[in-house]
């Protein structure tokens, strides 16, 4: 009965960005806590929705519940409007909506000093989560496209923060506002793609529909190859959500916003759009194993490439930005290599490995939730270190321990949930993505392709650990750097509170995840169609029996115990000087990480040399071809005009003349005329 | 009985010299007057058709032409003095403010 008033959960953020737009100057803290009210709201609605959900019939059959009313209608095609609400729709909306509320709560504090610019901050935010709950409930591409570009006009308002009538002007803000266009224009090229996608869709299914779109039997009616070309473009509209590779490079420039908005475009919105697209479109995607290969090893590739970005950068909020690129691209991962083994299975009939594939489902989204409370643990405790020092320099921190204990302690639950290690959530989550990985590696003609990948994702997990806890060491341990003596103390409640929250979740949500509700992120095939949930998850002894009786599994432990002790020597004891191994800097390898491989210099080129033409092109039509016909229009009148104006001599008698010498000749005319017409 | 013709012609030639006065001459009484011969000619016109068609609808016309030309004639010496007493001068010549 809840579940009827789905259409609640992204409206009452919205109301709330309307009402705080308008009226949030004169409200308490610029309207933070009536933003904080509707998230909270939107929480509890997705509780009773999901709980509802999870104990009603359709849970098991059909898996779903949707409900929609006819949008508008373009020839025999028609638009819906309407929520769709199965498993992961219900995940989606409650780690969303609980991470949000703690994060606004968080805001009251971080954005304590702004002043009158809070109610801006805090509209936009409610804006923000209105894209993800909607992303998450609608129920056919089209809506979700909306809400997809809602969030990308978010996150360009919000990366810009500081570039708009900041009242230094200063480097600073420049660089916010050419980030905020950065992120909106990278993510444009992957929204054309995802535009084309759907334009495939619609015309080979007739309707944008999911209910229509994944069913089983209008699947097997389609061409192909048309279900490849749309899946490949929507997989493009993904790659530029979620920073993949080669559209990685906003989201580093993205960390010049706010680190509480950096907190909610990592962890609870914006990036796990394309995570959530990719799930979503699952049964589309396993149609062909090709697509599913790519997806798994644009993510392993993306993977790799951002945690070797990671390892020596010195901004604390750049570290954890290249690290949400590495664990995104674990995701795609785990959610290619298990679409892969699915394809598969699905060609050749083979149940046994659509159940393994089932698996890689299951952990890319587990990674996906996992990742969302620890990586919002993250960023929030690094801002509460950037607000206390006043720097984002990790050389500037340091020794922080003393005096910062809660966030010291939560940012170490949040680093080792990260790094992987033994109980804590991230560890179950990437034990099974690399399993998963592993095991795509035996099948199939390119299954070495994933071999490859998953060795990469092994190394991955090596360098995660270790730049994660060069993070953590370099900020709160060693000696105090110069910020570090600005500090005073710790931060307020509002800011701690949610950190002690979330920690917990860091920490235990994984193992709780798999061991209780592992059945409701499965995916599988009942009945002809795909559903989501209801699947038999593996239970306690399944997991546990698959994870420790792996060898691969100690491997991964070795790698990260060794990680987090090389990171010990090097930045907390100080025995061993990084330096000795970059010749101070000077090596070709870490000239490279320090400039991203030049990917900037990468997208600069191709901006110029591409990008440049194609305008110049575009304006000569415009200044030549279509202005000239305007122009030579206008000087054509102006010119008859101003030459004929010279007939008006202003003499009297010159009008009187022309006039009579007209009457004359008309009266000649006539005169013709009825001479030749033959009736005079 | 003279002929029609003779008083149609009459008028014609009568309505040409008002037309070059008004075109030719620079004085703009002399212009006036020139307008006022070619009413004239026109009035001839009138009369000259509603005598020979015995319809007296034509000569009641030109009484109230001859009338509106009066006030008419009133209207443009006030109109020439005014431009008098502005420019300093009557000529049509002078009076070519209004142009380009």
């Amino acid at each position: 009965m809840f579940v009827e008033y789905t259409w609640l959960v992204p409206l009452v953020p919205l109301l709330c960005f309307v009402i705080v737009g308008f009226f949030g100057k004169k409200m308490p803290h610029g309207g933070g806590p009536l933003v904080i009210f509707g998230a909270l709201f939107a929480f509890v609605l997705s509780l009773l929705i999901s709980y509802d959900f999870f104990t009603s019939d359709a849970y098991h059959n059909p898996g779903y519940v949707t409900s929609q009313i006819e949008w508008f209608s373009v020839g025999s095609f028609q638009m819906n409007v309407g929520y769709y609400i199965d498993s992961l729709a219900c995940m989606m909306m409650l780690f969303a909506s609980f991470i949000s509320t703690l994060i606004f709560v968080y805001s009251i504090g971080y954005m304590h000093d702004e002043g009158a610019k809070r109610r801006r901050y805090f509209a936009q935010v409610s804006l923000f989560l209105t894209g993800m709950l909607g992303l998450a409930v609608s129920s056919n591409f089209l809506e979700m496209f909306v809400f997809w570009e809602i969030m990308g006009l978010c996150s360009y308002l919000l990366i810009g923060f500081w570039g708009f009538n900041h009242p230094k002007g200063d480097d600073a803000s420049d660089s916010a506002s050419s980030a905020a266009k950065k992120a909106f224009l990278v993510t444009r090229l992957g929204d054309v793609c995802l535009m084309g996608g759907m334009f495939v869709l619609l015309f080979e299914f007739g309707s944008l529909d999911y209910v229509t779109v994944f069913d089983t039997s209008m699947m097997a009616a389609v061409d192909p190859n048309m279900i490849m070309l749309g899946s490949l473009l929507i997989f493009g509209g993904v790659i530029g959500k979620s920073a993949q590779f080669p559209l990685l490079d906003w989201l580093p420039d993205a960390m010049a916003g706010p680190t509480t908005v950096s907190a909610l475009i990592h962890a609870a919105t914006m990036v796990k759009a394309g995570v959530y697209l990719v799930a979503r479109c699952f049964p589309l995607f396993t149609q062909n194993p090709e697509v599913m290969l790519f997806v798994g090893v644009i993510g392993g590739i993306t993977a790799f490439f951002a945690a070797t970005m990671a390892l020596n950068n010195m901004n604390i909020k750049k570290v954890l930005a290249y690290s949400t690129l590495s664990q995104l691209g674990y995701m795609f991962l785990a959610l290619g290599a298990g679409g892969y083994m699915m394809a598969l299975g699905m060609q050749s009939g083979d149940a046994a490995l659509m159940a393994a594939g089932a698996i890689g489902y299951t952990a890319g989204c587990l990674h996906m939730v996992n990742h969302a409370f620890f990586k919002a643990l993250l960023f929030l405790g690094s801002g509460s270190v950037i607000h206390a020092t006043g720097t984002e320099d990790m050389r500037e921190m340091g020794g922080l321990h003393s005096k910062m204990k809660i966030t010291s302690i939560t940012m170490l639950i949040g680093s080792l949930s990260i790094a992987g290690f033994p109980l804590f959530s991230g560890f179950w989550s990437k034990e099974i993505v690399l399993e998963t990985a592993m095991h795509a590696g035996d099948y199939g003609v390119e299954g070495y392709l994933f071999t490859i990948m998953w060795i990469l994702a092994i190394v991955t997990a090596f360098m995660t650990a270790f730049y994660m806890f060069r993070m953590w060491f370099m900020t709160f341990k060693g000696k105090s750097g110069h910020g570090a003596e600005h500090c005073h103390g710790e931060s307020p409640k509002s800011m701690t509170i949610p950190l002690i929250i979330l920690s917990v979740f860091a920490a235990a949500l994984g193992c709780i995840l798999l061991f209780g509700f592992d059945d409701y992120i499965t995916i599988g095939i009942h009945a002809g169609h795909f559903q989501v949930g209801s699947g038999h998850g593996h239970g306690l002894a399944g997991w546990l029996e698959d994870i420790f009786l792996s060898m691969y599994t100690y491997l991964t432990i070795a790698l990260v115990l060794i990680a987090i002790a090389v990171a010990y020597v090097m930045y907390n004891k100080a025995s061993v000087n990084p330096g000795k191994f970059n010749k101070n800097g000077s090596s070709w390898l870490y000239k490279a990480l320090t400039n991203r491989w030049w990917f900037p210099q990468l997208y600069d080129q191709i901006g110029w040399k591409l990008g440049n033409g194609v305008a110049k092109g575009v304006e000569f039509v415009d200044t030549q071809m279509i202005d000239g016909t305007v122009n030579a229009l206008s000087s054509a009148v102006v010119g008859s005009g101003e030459s004929l104006g010279k007939m008006q001599t202003g003499n009297v008698r010159d009008y009187a003349a022309i006039v009579m010498i007209g009457v004359v000749l008309l009266f000649v005319a006539i005169l013709a005329l009825f001479y030749f017409m033959g009736g005079l | 009985m003279i002929p029609i013709e003779v008083y149609l012609i009459f008028a014609a030639v009568l309505f040409a010299i008002g037309a070059y006065g008004v075109v030719v001459k620079n004085n703009t009484i002399v212009v006036l007057m020139c307008i006022e011969l070619m009413l004239n000619a026109a009035n001839i016109n009138f009369i000259v058709f509603s005598a020979f068609t015995t319809d007296v609808l034509g000569q009641v016309f030109v009484i109230m032409s001859i009338s509106v030309a009066a006030a008419e004639v009133a209207v443009g010496i006030a109109i020439l003095l005014n431009a008098y007493k502005i420019k300093g001068t009557i000529e049509a010549d002078g009076l070519a403010s209004m142009r380009w």
